[in-house]
Protein backbone atom coordinates (compact mmCIF):
# COMPACT_ATOMS: atom_id res chain seq x y z
CA UNK A 1 0.00 0.00 0.00
CA UNK A 2 1.37 3.25 -1.17
CA UNK A 3 2.02 5.73 1.91
CA UNK A 4 1.71 8.87 0.33
CA UNK A 5 -1.61 10.18 -1.37
CA UNK A 6 0.44 12.35 -4.24
CA UNK A 7 3.79 11.84 -4.54
CA UNK A 8 5.40 13.78 -7.54
CA UNK A 9 8.68 13.05 -8.60
CA UNK A 10 10.64 16.58 -10.31
CA UNK A 11 7.92 16.96 -11.82
CA UNK A 12 8.09 19.94 -14.50
CA UNK A 13 5.96 21.40 -17.19
CA UNK A 14 7.80 23.78 -19.88
CA UNK A 15 5.66 25.26 -22.14
CA UNK A 16 6.89 26.13 -25.66
CA UNK A 17 5.94 28.53 -28.26
CA UNK A 18 5.55 27.04 -31.49
CA UNK A 19 6.23 30.29 -33.68
CA UNK A 20 8.77 31.92 -31.47
CA UNK A 21 10.24 29.39 -29.79
CA UNK A 22 10.39 30.67 -26.08
CA UNK A 23 9.81 28.63 -23.17
CA UNK A 24 8.26 29.45 -19.97
CA UNK A 25 8.92 27.18 -17.49
CA UNK A 26 5.53 26.68 -14.92
CA UNK A 27 6.39 23.99 -13.08
CA UNK A 28 10.35 23.40 -11.83
CA UNK A 29 11.39 20.53 -10.56
CA UNK A 30 8.52 20.19 -7.98
CA UNK A 31 8.93 16.82 -5.83
CA UNK A 32 6.17 16.59 -3.18
CA UNK A 33 4.58 14.35 -0.87
CA UNK A 34 0.95 14.38 0.30
CA UNK A 35 0.23 11.96 3.07
CA UNK A 36 -2.38 8.91 3.36
CA UNK A 37 -5.56 10.85 5.38
CA UNK A 38 -3.44 14.33 5.59
CA UNK A 39 -4.99 18.08 4.73
CA UNK A 40 -2.76 19.41 2.23
CA UNK A 41 -2.77 23.12 1.22
CA UNK A 42 -1.15 24.01 -1.98
CA UNK A 43 -0.60 28.16 -1.82
CA UNK A 44 1.63 30.63 -4.43
CA UNK A 45 0.59 34.12 -6.08
CA UNK A 46 -0.81 34.09 -8.89
CA UNK A 47 1.02 32.39 -11.92
CA UNK A 48 3.40 30.45 -9.15
CA UNK A 49 2.44 27.34 -11.15
CA UNK A 50 -0.24 25.96 -8.72
CA UNK A 51 -2.65 25.47 -11.31
CA UNK A 52 -0.15 23.47 -13.94
CA UNK A 53 0.75 21.16 -11.20
CA UNK A 54 -2.94 20.16 -10.17
CA UNK A 55 -3.52 19.70 -14.14
CA UNK A 56 -0.40 17.60 -13.89
CA UNK A 57 -1.63 15.51 -10.94
CA UNK A 58 -5.03 14.93 -12.93
CA UNK A 59 -3.30 14.22 -16.65
CA UNK A 60 -5.11 17.08 -18.00
CA UNK A 61 -1.52 18.60 -18.82
CA UNK A 62 1.39 16.26 -19.53
CA UNK A 63 4.74 16.59 -17.55
CA UNK A 64 7.69 17.52 -19.96
CA UNK A 65 9.85 16.04 -17.09
CA UNK A 66 8.75 13.94 -13.97
CA UNK A 67 5.63 12.03 -13.00
CA UNK A 68 3.12 12.11 -10.61
CA UNK A 69 1.46 9.47 -8.76
CA UNK A 70 -1.64 9.27 -6.47
CA UNK A 71 -1.52 6.40 -4.03
CA UNK A 72 1.81 4.65 -5.89
CA UNK A 73 0.21 5.22 -9.53
CA UNK A 74 1.11 6.99 -12.27
CA UNK A 75 -2.15 9.50 -13.22
CA UNK A 76 -1.55 9.07 -16.57
CA UNK A 77 -2.92 5.28 -16.44
CA UNK A 78 -7.04 6.09 -16.40
CA UNK A 79 -7.40 3.73 -13.56
CA UNK A 80 -5.18 5.70 -11.48
CA UNK A 81 -7.82 8.61 -11.35
CA UNK A 82 -10.18 6.48 -10.09
CA UNK A 83 -9.41 7.35 -6.61
CA UNK A 84 -9.82 11.47 -7.04
CA UNK A 85 -12.57 13.92 -7.00
CA UNK A 86 -12.13 16.94 -7.86
CA UNK A 87 -13.21 20.00 -7.98
CA UNK A 88 -11.96 23.19 -10.85
CA UNK A 89 -11.56 26.12 -10.74
CA UNK A 90 -13.58 28.57 -12.98
CA UNK A 91 -15.59 25.44 -13.62
CA UNK A 92 -17.98 25.74 -16.14
CA UNK A 93 -20.57 22.71 -15.49
CA UNK A 94 -22.85 22.02 -18.30
CA UNK A 95 -25.59 24.58 -17.87
CA UNK A 96 -27.68 21.92 -19.60
CA UNK A 97 -27.84 19.67 -17.07
CA UNK A 98 -29.52 19.44 -14.01
CA UNK A 99 -28.23 18.74 -9.88
CA UNK A 100 -29.13 15.52 -10.57
CA UNK A 101 -28.08 15.03 -13.60
CA UNK A 102 -24.77 16.14 -13.05
CA UNK A 103 -23.80 13.97 -10.43
CA UNK A 104 -25.19 11.27 -12.18
CA UNK A 105 -22.93 11.74 -15.20
CA UNK A 106 -20.02 12.54 -13.61
CA UNK A 107 -20.83 9.70 -11.13
CA UNK A 108 -21.27 7.40 -13.99
CA UNK A 109 -18.09 8.72 -15.64
CA UNK A 110 -16.48 7.69 -12.50
CA UNK A 111 -17.53 3.82 -13.26
CA UNK A 112 -20.44 4.15 -10.45
CA UNK A 113 -23.52 1.72 -11.19
CA UNK A 114 -26.49 3.26 -11.99
CA UNK A 115 -28.32 1.72 -8.58
CA UNK A 116 -25.54 3.44 -6.69
CA UNK A 117 -25.64 6.68 -8.57
CA UNK A 118 -29.66 6.78 -7.35
CA UNK A 119 -29.13 6.02 -4.07
CA UNK A 120 -25.90 8.70 -3.63
CA UNK A 121 -27.15 11.33 -5.86
CA UNK A 122 -29.73 12.92 -2.81
CA UNK A 123 -27.63 12.33 -0.25
CA UNK A 124 -24.62 14.21 -1.65
CA UNK A 125 -27.36 17.23 -2.20
CA UNK A 126 -29.18 17.11 1.02
CA UNK A 127 -25.26 17.19 2.60
CA UNK A 128 -24.06 20.34 0.50
CA UNK A 129 -27.43 21.97 1.32
CA UNK A 130 -29.03 22.16 -2.02
CA UNK A 131 -32.72 22.14 -1.51
CA UNK A 132 -34.96 19.83 -3.13
CA UNK A 133 -37.17 22.13 -5.07
CA UNK A 134 -33.69 22.75 -7.01
CA UNK A 135 -32.21 19.29 -7.79
CA UNK A 136 -34.23 19.40 -10.85
CA UNK A 137 -33.37 22.96 -11.89
CA UNK A 138 -30.93 23.02 -14.70
CA UNK A 139 -27.49 24.32 -13.32
CA UNK A 140 -28.14 27.35 -15.71
CA UNK A 141 -30.29 29.02 -12.96
CA UNK A 142 -28.21 27.78 -10.37
CA UNK A 143 -26.30 30.75 -8.13
CA UNK A 144 -22.35 30.92 -7.65
CA UNK A 145 -22.52 29.55 -4.32
CA UNK A 146 -25.00 26.67 -5.31
CA UNK A 147 -23.14 25.46 -8.02
CA UNK A 148 -19.69 25.28 -5.71
CA UNK A 149 -22.01 23.24 -3.69
CA UNK A 150 -23.20 21.15 -6.50
CA UNK A 151 -19.29 20.89 -7.33
CA UNK A 152 -18.13 19.50 -4.55
CA UNK A 153 -20.85 17.44 -4.41
CA UNK A 154 -19.66 16.36 -7.87
CA UNK A 155 -16.20 15.52 -6.71
CA UNK A 156 -17.40 13.32 -3.61
CA UNK A 157 -20.06 11.25 -5.73
CA UNK A 158 -18.00 8.18 -5.74
CA UNK A 159 -16.69 8.72 -2.42
CA UNK A 160 -12.73 9.89 -3.39
CA UNK A 161 -9.51 8.40 -0.69
CA UNK A 162 -8.51 11.58 -2.63
CA UNK A 163 -10.25 15.66 -3.04
CA UNK A 164 -8.33 17.77 -5.08
CA UNK A 165 -10.38 21.40 -4.32
CA UNK A 166 -9.36 24.34 -6.30
CA UNK A 167 -10.59 26.95 -4.56
CA UNK A 168 -13.70 25.00 -3.20
CA UNK A 169 -15.19 28.09 -1.49
CA UNK A 170 -15.26 30.52 -4.06
CA UNK A 171 -18.07 32.46 -4.05
CA UNK A 172 -19.56 31.24 -1.12
CA UNK A 173 -20.92 33.29 2.00
CA UNK A 174 -19.21 32.80 5.23
CA UNK A 175 -22.10 30.24 6.61
CA UNK A 176 -21.46 28.28 3.46
CA UNK A 177 -18.05 28.34 4.11
CA UNK A 178 -17.83 27.27 7.56
CA UNK A 179 -20.62 24.15 5.91
CA UNK A 180 -18.16 23.27 3.54
CA UNK A 181 -15.54 23.05 6.09
CA UNK A 182 -17.34 20.83 8.63
CA UNK A 183 -18.41 18.40 5.27
CA UNK A 184 -14.55 18.74 4.48
CA UNK A 185 -14.06 17.93 8.18
CA UNK A 186 -16.15 15.07 8.41
CA UNK A 187 -14.40 13.39 5.23
CA UNK A 188 -11.02 14.04 7.06
CA UNK A 189 -12.21 11.79 9.71
CA UNK A 190 -13.26 9.00 7.60
CA UNK A 191 -9.41 8.97 6.14
CA UNK A 192 -10.07 10.87 3.27
CA UNK A 193 -6.81 12.95 2.29
CA UNK A 194 -7.60 16.30 0.98
CA UNK A 195 -5.56 18.50 -1.27
CA UNK A 196 -6.62 22.16 -1.23
CA UNK A 197 -5.46 24.82 -3.94
CA UNK A 198 -6.67 28.39 -2.51
CA UNK A 199 -6.04 31.58 -2.39
CA UNK A 200 -7.58 32.42 1.21
CA UNK A 201 -5.05 32.06 3.51
CA UNK A 202 -7.02 32.22 6.02
CA UNK A 203 -9.42 29.30 5.13
CA UNK A 204 -6.02 26.97 4.50
CA UNK A 205 -4.78 27.98 7.71
CA UNK A 206 -7.95 27.16 9.20
CA UNK A 207 -8.30 23.48 7.73
CA UNK A 208 -5.01 22.18 6.12
CA UNK A 209 -2.33 20.64 8.58
CA UNK A 210 0.26 21.04 6.24
CA UNK A 211 0.85 23.32 3.34
CA UNK A 212 2.89 23.87 0.68
CA UNK A 213 4.26 27.60 -0.74
CA UNK A 214 4.80 27.39 -4.48
CA UNK A 215 6.18 30.26 -6.38
CA UNK A 216 7.97 30.64 -9.63
CA UNK A 217 7.33 26.97 -10.34
CA UNK A 218 9.10 26.26 -7.18
CA UNK A 219 8.18 25.06 -3.98
CA UNK A 220 9.75 27.54 -1.86
CA UNK A 221 8.69 26.00 1.66
CA UNK A 222 6.82 23.62 3.04
CA UNK A 223 5.89 21.97 6.10
CA UNK A 224 2.93 21.75 8.85
CA UNK A 225 0.87 24.99 9.51
CA UNK A 226 2.06 24.66 13.00
CA UNK A 227 5.68 24.76 12.31
CA UNK A 228 5.51 27.08 9.76
CA UNK A 229 3.57 29.61 12.01
CA UNK A 230 4.62 29.12 15.49
CA UNK A 231 6.60 32.24 16.46
CA UNK A 232 9.49 32.49 19.19
CA UNK A 233 7.96 34.44 21.33
CA UNK A 234 5.32 35.32 23.83
CA UNK A 235 2.38 37.32 24.38
CA UNK A 236 0.97 38.92 27.27
CA UNK A 237 -2.02 41.21 27.24
CA UNK A 238 -3.37 43.00 29.97
CA UNK A 239 -5.58 45.69 30.80
CA UNK A 240 -5.72 49.05 32.72
CA UNK A 241 -1.63 49.06 33.00
CA UNK A 242 -0.47 52.17 35.61
CA UNK A 243 1.68 54.62 33.31
CA UNK A 244 4.79 53.80 34.94
CA UNK A 245 4.77 50.05 34.99
CA UNK A 246 4.25 50.36 31.41
CA UNK A 247 7.37 52.24 31.10
CA UNK A 248 8.79 49.60 33.02
CA UNK A 249 7.44 46.80 31.12
CA UNK A 250 8.85 48.31 27.60
CA UNK A 251 12.26 48.28 28.78
CA UNK A 252 12.54 44.32 28.41
CA UNK A 253 9.59 43.71 25.72
CA UNK A 254 10.58 43.04 22.31
CA UNK A 255 7.33 44.97 21.27
CA UNK A 256 4.27 46.66 22.72
CA UNK A 257 0.74 47.55 21.51
CA UNK A 258 -1.84 49.74 23.14
CA UNK A 259 -5.11 49.85 22.23
CA UNK A 260 -8.13 50.71 24.07
CA UNK A 261 -6.89 50.24 27.41
CA UNK A 262 -5.21 46.91 26.52
CA UNK A 263 -1.76 46.39 26.54
CA UNK A 264 0.14 43.74 24.50
CA UNK A 265 3.86 42.80 25.31
CA UNK A 266 6.10 40.64 23.40
CA UNK A 267 8.72 38.78 25.29
CA UNK A 268 11.45 36.89 23.67
CA UNK A 269 11.62 33.95 26.54
CA UNK A 270 9.07 32.22 28.78
CA UNK A 271 11.47 33.99 31.83
CA UNK A 272 10.62 37.57 30.68
CA UNK A 273 7.19 36.72 30.59
CA UNK A 274 6.52 35.20 33.65
CA UNK A 275 8.35 38.37 35.74
CA UNK A 276 6.39 40.55 33.39
CA UNK A 277 3.06 38.63 34.63
CA UNK A 278 4.31 38.62 38.40
CA UNK A 279 4.87 42.70 37.85
CA UNK A 280 1.17 43.39 36.51
CA UNK A 281 -0.62 40.32 39.27
CA UNK A 282 1.71 42.74 42.03
CA UNK A 283 0.76 46.10 41.14
CA UNK A 284 -3.05 44.99 40.30
CA UNK A 285 -3.59 44.28 36.92
CA UNK A 286 -5.54 41.86 35.54
CA UNK A 287 -3.69 39.32 32.70
CA UNK A 288 -6.47 39.48 29.63
CA UNK A 289 -4.19 36.73 27.85
CA UNK A 290 -0.83 35.18 27.61
CA UNK A 291 -0.14 32.71 24.88
CA UNK A 292 3.03 31.96 22.83
CA UNK A 293 3.22 34.10 19.72
CA UNK A 294 2.12 32.95 16.55
CA UNK A 295 3.04 33.91 12.80
CA UNK A 296 -0.61 34.04 10.75
CA UNK A 297 -0.20 31.85 7.61
CA UNK A 298 -0.39 35.11 5.51
CA UNK A 299 2.62 36.65 7.15
CA UNK A 300 4.73 33.44 6.29
CA UNK A 301 3.26 33.68 3.45
CA UNK A 302 4.35 36.98 2.79
CA UNK A 303 7.53 36.58 3.84
CA UNK A 304 8.35 33.57 1.57
CA UNK A 305 7.07 34.89 -1.62
CA UNK A 306 9.06 38.36 -0.82
CA UNK A 307 11.92 36.47 0.29
CA UNK A 308 11.81 34.44 -2.98
CA UNK A 309 11.12 37.61 -5.15
CA UNK A 310 14.29 39.35 -3.49
CA UNK A 311 16.11 36.43 -4.01
CA UNK A 312 15.23 36.08 -7.79
CA UNK A 313 16.30 40.04 -8.30
CA UNK B 1 -19.87 0.75 -20.62
CA UNK B 2 -21.48 3.10 -17.76
CA UNK B 3 -18.58 5.71 -19.04
CA UNK B 4 -19.70 5.46 -22.89
CA UNK B 5 -23.64 5.07 -22.08
CA UNK B 6 -23.49 8.35 -19.64
CA UNK B 7 -21.13 10.41 -22.72
CA UNK B 8 -24.15 9.03 -25.20
CA UNK B 9 -27.04 10.11 -23.08
CA UNK B 10 -25.40 13.39 -22.03
CA UNK B 11 -24.75 14.26 -26.11
CA UNK B 12 -28.78 13.77 -26.58
CA UNK B 13 -29.43 16.30 -23.03
CA UNK B 14 -27.25 18.68 -24.92
CA UNK B 15 -28.30 18.63 -28.01
CA UNK B 16 -31.97 18.56 -26.61
CA UNK B 17 -30.91 21.40 -24.87
CA UNK B 18 -29.61 23.14 -27.96
CA UNK B 19 -32.61 22.77 -29.42
CA UNK B 20 -30.85 20.79 -32.53
CA UNK B 21 -32.50 17.39 -31.76
CA UNK B 22 -36.16 19.41 -31.84
CA UNK B 23 -35.58 21.31 -34.70
CA UNK B 24 -34.35 18.26 -36.79
CA UNK B 25 -37.25 15.98 -35.13
CA UNK B 26 -39.90 19.22 -36.38
CA UNK B 27 -38.06 19.28 -39.81
CA UNK B 28 -38.34 15.49 -40.49
CA UNK B 29 -42.13 15.62 -38.80
CA UNK B 30 -43.45 17.81 -41.59
CA UNK B 31 -41.88 16.48 -44.21
CA UNK B 32 -43.64 13.23 -42.90
CA UNK B 33 -46.65 14.99 -43.04
CA UNK B 34 -46.38 16.69 -45.97
CA UNK B 35 -45.75 13.11 -47.60
CA UNK B 36 -48.87 11.80 -45.95
CA UNK B 37 -51.70 14.51 -46.63
CA UNK B 38 -50.15 15.89 -50.16
CA UNK B 39 -49.14 12.31 -51.74
CA UNK B 40 -52.26 11.58 -53.65
CA UNK B 41 -52.86 7.87 -54.13
CA UNK B 42 -55.64 6.70 -56.63
CA UNK B 43 -57.12 3.31 -56.31
CA UNK B 44 -59.14 1.77 -59.10
CA UNK B 45 -61.50 -0.78 -58.68
CA UNK B 46 -60.71 -1.89 -55.02
CA UNK B 47 -56.52 -2.43 -56.23
CA UNK B 48 -53.66 -0.08 -56.84
CA UNK B 49 -54.43 -0.29 -60.66
CA UNK B 50 -53.19 2.94 -60.73
CA UNK B 51 -51.51 5.29 -58.45
CA UNK B 52 -51.25 9.06 -59.11
CA UNK B 53 -47.85 10.23 -56.83
CA UNK B 54 -47.24 13.91 -57.14
CA UNK B 55 -49.23 14.61 -60.61
CA UNK B 56 -46.96 11.67 -62.14
CA UNK B 57 -49.51 8.30 -62.77
CA UNK B 58 -48.05 4.96 -62.89
CA UNK B 59 -50.43 2.35 -64.66
CA UNK B 60 -48.22 -0.80 -64.15
CA UNK B 61 -47.01 -2.66 -61.04
CA UNK B 62 -43.71 -2.59 -62.55
CA UNK B 63 -43.97 1.46 -63.46
CA UNK B 64 -45.90 2.02 -59.69
CA UNK B 65 -42.49 0.42 -58.38
CA UNK B 66 -40.55 2.98 -59.76
CA UNK B 67 -41.89 5.49 -59.55
CA UNK B 68 -41.99 5.13 -55.93
CA UNK B 69 -38.53 4.04 -55.82
CA UNK B 70 -37.76 7.52 -57.88
CA UNK B 71 -39.99 9.48 -54.96
CA UNK B 72 -37.93 7.90 -52.29
CA UNK B 73 -34.36 8.73 -53.96
CA UNK B 74 -35.78 12.47 -54.22
CA UNK B 75 -36.29 12.42 -49.92
CA UNK B 76 -33.14 10.84 -49.91
CA UNK B 77 -31.08 12.69 -52.06
CA UNK B 78 -32.37 16.13 -50.33
CA UNK B 79 -32.03 14.08 -46.53
CA UNK B 80 -27.99 13.05 -47.95
CA UNK B 81 -27.37 16.71 -48.99
CA UNK B 82 -29.36 19.67 -47.46
CA UNK B 83 -29.80 17.56 -44.40
CA UNK B 84 -25.90 16.75 -44.31
CA UNK B 85 -25.34 20.52 -44.17
CA UNK B 86 -27.71 20.81 -41.71
CA UNK B 87 -26.64 18.20 -39.73
CA UNK B 88 -22.97 19.32 -39.72
CA UNK B 89 -23.75 23.12 -38.90
CA UNK B 90 -25.53 21.88 -35.89
CA UNK B 91 -23.21 19.51 -34.30
CA UNK B 92 -20.09 21.50 -34.68
CA UNK B 93 -21.72 22.93 -31.81
CA UNK B 94 -21.72 19.59 -29.52
CA UNK B 95 -18.29 19.07 -30.85
CA UNK B 96 -16.13 21.98 -29.32
CA UNK B 97 -18.26 22.49 -26.29
CA UNK B 98 -16.38 19.51 -25.17
CA UNK B 99 -12.75 21.70 -25.11
CA UNK B 100 -14.11 24.31 -23.36
CA UNK B 101 -11.66 24.92 -20.54
CA UNK B 102 -13.25 24.42 -17.70
CA UNK B 103 -15.28 21.74 -18.49
CA UNK B 104 -12.52 19.59 -20.03
CA UNK B 105 -10.19 19.21 -17.15
CA UNK B 106 -12.85 17.87 -15.36
CA UNK B 107 -13.76 15.68 -17.83
CA UNK B 108 -10.35 14.09 -18.05
CA UNK B 109 -9.49 13.76 -13.99
CA UNK B 110 -12.59 11.00 -14.98
CA UNK B 111 -11.01 7.47 -14.82
CA UNK B 112 -11.56 7.10 -18.91
CA UNK B 113 -8.83 7.55 -21.48
CA UNK B 114 -8.88 10.59 -23.88
CA UNK B 115 -9.95 7.93 -26.72
CA UNK B 116 -13.04 6.57 -24.93
CA UNK B 117 -14.11 10.16 -23.94
CA UNK B 118 -13.64 11.31 -27.46
CA UNK B 119 -15.01 8.54 -28.97
CA UNK B 120 -18.15 8.27 -26.64
CA UNK B 121 -18.67 11.84 -27.90
CA UNK B 122 -18.47 11.29 -31.24
CA UNK B 123 -21.00 8.02 -30.80
CA UNK B 124 -23.54 9.89 -29.13
CA UNK B 125 -23.36 13.11 -32.04
CA UNK B 126 -23.63 10.27 -34.39
CA UNK B 127 -26.44 8.58 -32.74
CA UNK B 128 -28.41 12.26 -32.33
CA UNK B 129 -28.42 13.21 -35.95
CA UNK B 130 -28.79 9.46 -36.64
CA UNK B 131 -31.74 8.99 -34.98
CA UNK B 132 -33.40 11.94 -37.01
CA UNK B 133 -32.44 10.46 -40.21
CA UNK B 134 -33.99 7.24 -39.31
CA UNK B 135 -36.96 9.09 -38.26
CA UNK B 136 -37.49 10.36 -40.95
CA UNK B 137 -36.60 7.85 -43.92
CA UNK B 138 -38.38 5.29 -41.39
CA UNK B 139 -41.62 6.92 -41.10
CA UNK B 140 -41.88 8.05 -45.07
CA UNK B 141 -40.99 4.29 -46.10
CA UNK B 142 -44.06 3.34 -43.54
CA UNK B 143 -46.55 5.80 -45.19
CA UNK B 144 -45.36 5.08 -48.87
CA UNK B 145 -45.91 0.85 -47.97
CA UNK B 146 -49.35 1.78 -46.80
CA UNK B 147 -50.10 3.74 -49.88
CA UNK B 148 -48.73 2.14 -52.03
CA UNK B 149 -47.84 -1.75 -50.49
CA UNK B 150 -44.29 -1.31 -52.02
CA UNK B 151 -42.11 -2.15 -49.09
CA UNK B 152 -38.72 -1.76 -50.72
CA UNK B 153 -35.60 -1.87 -48.50
CA UNK B 154 -33.22 -0.31 -50.69
CA UNK B 155 -34.77 3.27 -49.29
CA UNK B 156 -33.90 1.82 -45.83
CA UNK B 157 -30.60 0.64 -46.40
CA UNK B 158 -29.81 4.16 -47.81
CA UNK B 159 -29.96 5.71 -44.79
CA UNK B 160 -26.85 3.83 -43.60
CA UNK B 161 -25.08 5.21 -46.12
CA UNK B 162 -25.87 9.02 -45.29
CA UNK B 163 -24.97 8.09 -41.24
CA UNK B 164 -21.65 6.74 -42.45
CA UNK B 165 -21.16 9.51 -44.46
CA UNK B 166 -22.46 12.17 -41.69
CA UNK B 167 -19.69 10.42 -39.39
CA UNK B 168 -17.03 10.96 -41.80
CA UNK B 169 -18.00 14.35 -41.59
CA UNK B 170 -18.21 14.73 -38.18
CA UNK B 171 -14.52 13.04 -37.90
CA UNK B 172 -13.33 16.26 -39.42
CA UNK B 173 -15.28 18.29 -36.83
CA UNK B 174 -13.48 16.50 -34.44
CA UNK B 175 -10.19 17.15 -35.61
CA UNK B 176 -11.02 20.79 -36.35
CA UNK B 177 -12.08 20.76 -32.90
CA UNK B 178 -8.71 19.36 -31.00
CA UNK B 179 -6.51 21.53 -33.47
CA UNK B 180 -8.23 24.86 -32.63
CA UNK B 181 -11.91 24.79 -30.64
CA UNK B 182 -13.36 26.30 -32.49
CA UNK B 183 -16.67 25.34 -33.75
CA UNK B 184 -16.64 27.82 -37.00
CA UNK B 185 -13.50 26.15 -38.21
CA UNK B 186 -15.04 23.36 -37.46
CA UNK B 187 -17.96 24.21 -40.12
CA UNK B 188 -16.08 25.76 -42.62
CA UNK B 189 -13.76 22.97 -43.17
CA UNK B 190 -16.37 21.04 -43.17
CA UNK B 191 -18.31 22.55 -45.79
CA UNK B 192 -15.13 22.56 -47.63
CA UNK B 193 -14.62 19.21 -48.38
CA UNK B 194 -18.39 19.74 -48.71
CA UNK B 195 -18.43 21.42 -51.50
CA UNK B 196 -14.78 20.46 -53.61
CA UNK B 197 -15.53 16.87 -53.56
CA UNK B 198 -17.97 17.04 -56.02
CA UNK B 199 -16.30 19.29 -58.17
CA UNK B 200 -13.31 16.67 -57.85
CA UNK B 201 -15.91 14.11 -58.72
CA UNK B 202 -15.34 15.97 -62.45
CA UNK B 203 -12.08 15.42 -62.26
CA UNK B 204 -12.29 13.57 -65.90
CA UNK B 205 -13.05 16.78 -67.38
CA UNK B 206 -11.08 18.65 -64.89
CA UNK B 207 -8.02 17.02 -65.98
CA UNK B 208 -8.83 17.63 -69.67
CA UNK B 209 -8.72 21.29 -69.12
CA UNK B 210 -5.39 21.75 -67.30
CA UNK B 211 -2.25 21.75 -68.98
CA UNK B 212 0.32 20.48 -66.81
CA UNK B 213 0.90 16.76 -65.55
CA UNK B 214 1.91 18.39 -61.87
CA UNK B 215 -1.74 19.83 -61.52
CA UNK B 216 -3.17 16.63 -62.85
CA UNK B 217 -1.60 14.24 -60.25
CA UNK B 218 -2.66 16.89 -57.64
CA UNK B 219 -6.33 16.27 -58.96
CA UNK B 220 -6.07 12.78 -58.62
CA UNK B 221 -3.87 12.63 -55.56
CA UNK B 222 -7.20 15.32 -53.81
CA UNK B 223 -9.78 13.04 -55.11
CA UNK B 224 -8.46 9.57 -54.12
CA UNK B 225 -7.28 11.49 -50.80
CA UNK B 226 -10.88 13.24 -50.34
CA UNK B 227 -14.41 11.64 -49.24
CA UNK B 228 -16.16 11.39 -52.17
CA UNK B 229 -19.98 12.36 -51.43
CA UNK B 230 -21.24 12.89 -55.10
CA UNK B 231 -20.08 9.44 -56.19
CA UNK B 232 -21.65 7.83 -52.73
CA UNK B 233 -25.09 9.84 -53.30
CA UNK B 234 -25.15 8.28 -56.77
CA UNK B 235 -25.01 4.77 -54.95
CA UNK B 236 -26.85 5.68 -52.75
CA UNK B 237 -29.37 6.44 -56.04
CA UNK B 238 -28.58 2.66 -57.30
CA UNK B 239 -29.66 1.12 -53.89
CA UNK B 240 -32.71 2.64 -53.75
CA UNK B 241 -33.58 1.84 -57.89
CA UNK B 242 -32.79 -1.56 -57.58
CA UNK B 243 -29.83 -0.77 -59.74
CA UNK B 244 -26.28 -2.41 -60.02
CA UNK B 245 -23.57 -0.99 -58.10
CA UNK B 246 -20.78 -0.31 -60.57
CA UNK B 247 -17.80 0.09 -57.52
CA UNK B 248 -17.86 0.23 -53.88
CA UNK B 249 -14.52 2.26 -54.10
CA UNK B 250 -15.91 5.36 -53.10
CA UNK B 251 -17.48 3.82 -49.84
CA UNK B 252 -14.55 1.99 -48.82
CA UNK B 253 -11.80 5.28 -49.51
CA UNK B 254 -14.37 7.44 -47.82
CA UNK B 255 -14.01 4.95 -44.96
CA UNK B 256 -10.69 4.93 -45.08
CA UNK B 257 -10.52 9.48 -44.92
CA UNK B 258 -13.38 8.91 -41.89
CA UNK B 259 -10.69 6.65 -40.04
CA UNK B 260 -7.39 8.40 -40.76
CA UNK B 261 -8.84 11.82 -39.93
CA UNK B 262 -10.88 10.23 -36.69
CA UNK B 263 -7.28 8.79 -35.58
CA UNK B 264 -5.50 11.52 -36.49
CA UNK B 265 -7.70 13.87 -33.85
CA UNK B 266 -7.96 11.30 -31.40
CA UNK B 267 -3.78 10.81 -31.42
CA UNK B 268 -3.98 14.96 -31.16
CA UNK B 269 -6.31 14.78 -28.15
CA UNK B 270 -4.44 12.41 -26.38
CA UNK B 271 -1.19 14.20 -26.80
CA UNK B 272 -2.64 17.64 -25.98
CA UNK B 273 -2.51 19.84 -22.88
CA UNK B 274 -5.18 21.25 -21.61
Amino acid sequence: MAEFAIQTEGLTKVFRNRWSGRELTAVDDVSLRVPRGSTYGLLGPNGAGKTTFVKMLLSCAHPTAGRALVFGRDTREPEARRPIGYLPENHRFPTYLTGRHMLDFYGALSGMEPAARRRRVPELLTLVGIEERAWDLRLGKYSKGMLQRVGLAQAMMHSPRLLVLDEPSDGVDPVGRKHIRDILHSLEERGVTIFLNSHLLAEVELFCREVAIIQKGKVALSGTVEELTSGSGYKVESVAVPERLQTELRAKARSVAAQNGSLTLLYATREEANQAVDQLRANGCEIESLARSRSTLEEVFMRTVESAAGEAR
Amino acid sequence: MIATIALVQDTFREAFARRIFWGFFAACTALLLFLMFIMRVDVVAGALATVTIFGRTAPRSEELQMLVAQTQSVIAMVLYFAGMALAVFASAGLVAAVFEPGRIELLLSKPISRTHLLLGRFLGNVLVIAANILYLVIGSWIIFGLKTQIWGVGFLVSSFFTIFVFAVMLAVLVLAGVLWDSAAIGIMTTFAIMIVTPILAQRAIIERLLDSEWSRNVVRVLYYALPKTAEISVIIRHVILNQPVESWMPVWSTAIFGAVVLGTGLWLFRRRTF
